[in-house]
């Protein structure tokens, strides 16, 4: 693992919760590792630019637990380049130099033990929500009956309701519940690995808080790994067991810390004292990092 | 500074309600890209029809019997009424709607048929950059053609009846269509594609279930107004004749002028447009009947045909 600096320990006075151990080896390939990868969009001609250099990383896979990690960092600093590339997407797939590895096997391309949830919203507009959900099954040649049956329960799941919301179309929805029939949509598929960029960018701070709670939920049921792209420290702290902050030019990772678990719902936790202390220092931390990339001849 | 405040104040005050006075008009009378009401947008239209007819009327007024003291001789161009008492004669003595329906039909076989083969093949080129870099030239060729010079080529090539009308219309509009769909497929923003990458759909699900469905309100939208150029491009094929009459609304204007009449000639240049105009909004209807999440509209035919196909297992919305 790189540049996990000595003291990103979380225990500090005001700190309750003891930062959690990784657990022993026990053989299992990792969920998530990357191998010395850079991306250099447009190599060899005039409009060359470094997106990450020589990133390496591991998340364990947690038997029955999974994790959330979560991805900080200035704008630019490669976050989409580094999700999308676990996801297989073009043109951040394949990288210029080194490898993706996901559950032991090199990454070659999209696929749904890999889903994803975007920022922007991406309900296909000419889909109701069902259909929307049930959209993967039905890739997958799964028959209509069973697909909806299945597709009503995770409407439900993701706290829509499967009579009234069942037969609307997105342009009919808000932004929070086109992110819950995004995220039913992908976790109807059960994948192994749940990339989110930025999901609840452009939600207001309740809802936002709704859907922090949701996928907390969800994330326990599912086990999955989860990694989760944030601007807000406080949804990094909240959400994260493993915090990945990135520094820009070129994009890379600065740091790595653990985080406890937070397991009150996210208004009572995020008021935590415990919290406030976890935030802060992870603020400064940040606020260093960009100072030490900012500086002259750095 | 007493002073100054005291003249400052009056001398700012003044000025500015005189200054947004008229913008504050202007943004009443004619907001910019606003939307008008009903009424006032009847009105407009009422005024400009009038206005037309007034100027017509003026310029061929005169006392019966005398026509050299018209402003316009009516061998130029007849008066309003001796236009309109030619009505009868063109709907009967003329055939109008059976000649309307004959032009349309021609049309819709021809502009089906580009249909039919450039819809697919749009779509196809939208998604295949080497069938698209193929196809470029014929599209740029097929766009940019004279088309009163296709029309003696299809005589020779498909003879004088009503298969070389069809196929004119499918040669002058099929590069329009396969480009304009190859736009719309191009159109639908990359993000989609990557979300149902995500989801596991293979490429050629890709086109089937999520560009060809995300790009048709788009195409449909090309499709009606390009039915538009259409039903013009086919009166200029039925003008142009060998033999007997081919019939047709072309076909009607071209006997009316051998006949030296201008009244039917007239006639069929304000009923044309209003029968374009009524296709126009028929299909405009039907866009946004089948796209109400794309143009707000009731959404009555999809729900049908929904309600055919899986009968009592769907549930209805309220
Ligand atoms: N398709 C692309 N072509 C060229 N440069 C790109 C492309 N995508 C991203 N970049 C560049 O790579 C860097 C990292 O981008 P990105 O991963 O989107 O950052 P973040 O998500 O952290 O804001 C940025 O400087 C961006 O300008
Ligand atoms: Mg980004």
């Amino acid at each position: 693992m790189t540049g996990a600096a000595p003291d990103n320990s979380p225990e500090s006075p005001g700190s309750v919760r003891p930062a959690p151990v990784d657990p022993p080896g026990d053989g299992r390939p990792a969920a998530v590792e990357f191998r010395g990868v850079t991306k250099i969009y447009n190599e060899g001609t005039s409009r060359e630019a470094v997106a990450i250099r020589d990133v390496s990383f591991t998340i364990p896979d947690l038997p029955d637990k999974g994790e959330i990690s979560t991805f900080l960092g200035p704008s630019g600093c490669g976050k989409s380049t580094v999700l999308r590339m676990v996801a297989g997407l073009e043109p951040q797939f394949p990288p210029t130099r080194g490898s993706v590895h996901v559950l032991g096997r090199e990454v070659v391309g999209p696929g749904s033990d890999r889903g994803m949830v975007f920022q922007d919203y991406t309900s296909f507009d000419n889909r109701t929500v069902l259909g929307n959900v049930t959209f993967g099954l039905e890739c997958r040649g799964v028959p209509k009956r069973r697909r909806e049956a299945e597709g009503r329960e995770w409407i439900a799941r993701v706290g829509l309701d499967p009579r009234r919301d069942a037969a609307k179309y997105p342009h009919e929805l808000s932004g929070g519940m086109r992110q819950r029939v995004a995220i039913a949509r992908t976790l109807v598929l059960r994948p192994r690995i749940i990339l989110m960029d930025e999901p609840f960018g452009a939600l207001d701070p309740a809802t936002r808080l709704d859907m922090q709670d949701l996928l907390v939920r969800l994330w326990r049921e599912v086990e999955a790994t989860v990694m989760f792209i944030t601007h807000s420290v406080e949804e990094a702290v909240y959400l994260g067991d493993r915090v990945f902050v990135m520094a820009t030019t070129p994009g890379r990772i600065a740091a790595e810390i653990r985080m406890p678990a937070a397991d009150a719902p996210a208004r009572e936790a995020q008021v935590e004292p415990w919290f406030h202390e976890q935030v802060n220092q992870l603020q400064a931390q940040l606020e260093a990092i960009e100072a030490a990339a900012s500086r002259p001849g750095n | 500074m007493t002073e100054q405040t005291e003249k400052a104040v009056p001398a700012a005050e003044a000025p500015l309600p005189r200054g947004e006075e008229p913008a504050a008009e202007g943004h009443r009378i004619a907001p910019l890209r606003g939307e008008l009401s009903n009424t006032a947008a009847f009105f407009w239209g009422f005024t400009c029809i009038a206005g037309v007819l007034a100027v017509w009327f003026v310029i061929t007024a005169g006392p019966p019997g005398e026509a050299e003291k018209r402003m316009v001789s009516p061998t130029t161009l007849p008066s309003v009424a001796e236009t309109f008492q030619a009505i009868p004669r063109v709907f009967g003595e003329r055939k109008l709607v059976t000649n309307t329906l004959v032009t349309l039909k021609r049309v819709c076989l021809g502009f089906g048929l580009s249909c039919i083969v450039g819809v697919p093949l749009g779509i196809l080129a939208a998604c295949l950059p080497a069938l698209r870099a193929f196809l470029a030239p014929l599209m740029v060729f097929g766009r940019n053609i004279p088309v009163a010079a296709l029309i003696p080529l299809t005589f020779f090539f498909f003879g004088i009846g009503e298969f070389q009308k069809v196929m004119f219309l499918f040669i002058a509009s099929v590069a329009f269509v396969l480009s304009d769909t190859a736009a719309a497929v191009l159109d639908v923003p990359q993000r989609y594609v990557d979300t149902a990458l995500t989801l596991g759909a293979s490429r050629w699900q890709i086109i089937t279930k999520v560009l060809g469905p995300l790009a048709a309100p788009s195409i449909f939208n090309s499709l009606r107004l390009l039915f538009g150029l259409a039903f013009g491009y086919v009166m200029l094929a039925e003008l142009v004749k060998f033999g007997s009459a081919s019939g047709g609304l072309g076909d009607l204007i071209n006997m009316s002028q051998r006949r030296g009449e201008r009244e039917p000639i007239l006639l069929v240049l304000v009923i044309i447009p209003m029968v374009a105009w009524a296709i126009d909004r028929a299909l405009w209807w039907l866009q946004s009947d089948l796209f109400p999440y794309r143009y707000g509209g009731a959404g009555l035919i999809p729900r049908f045909c929904g309600w055919l196909l899986h009968g009592r297992r769907t549930e209805f919305r309220p």
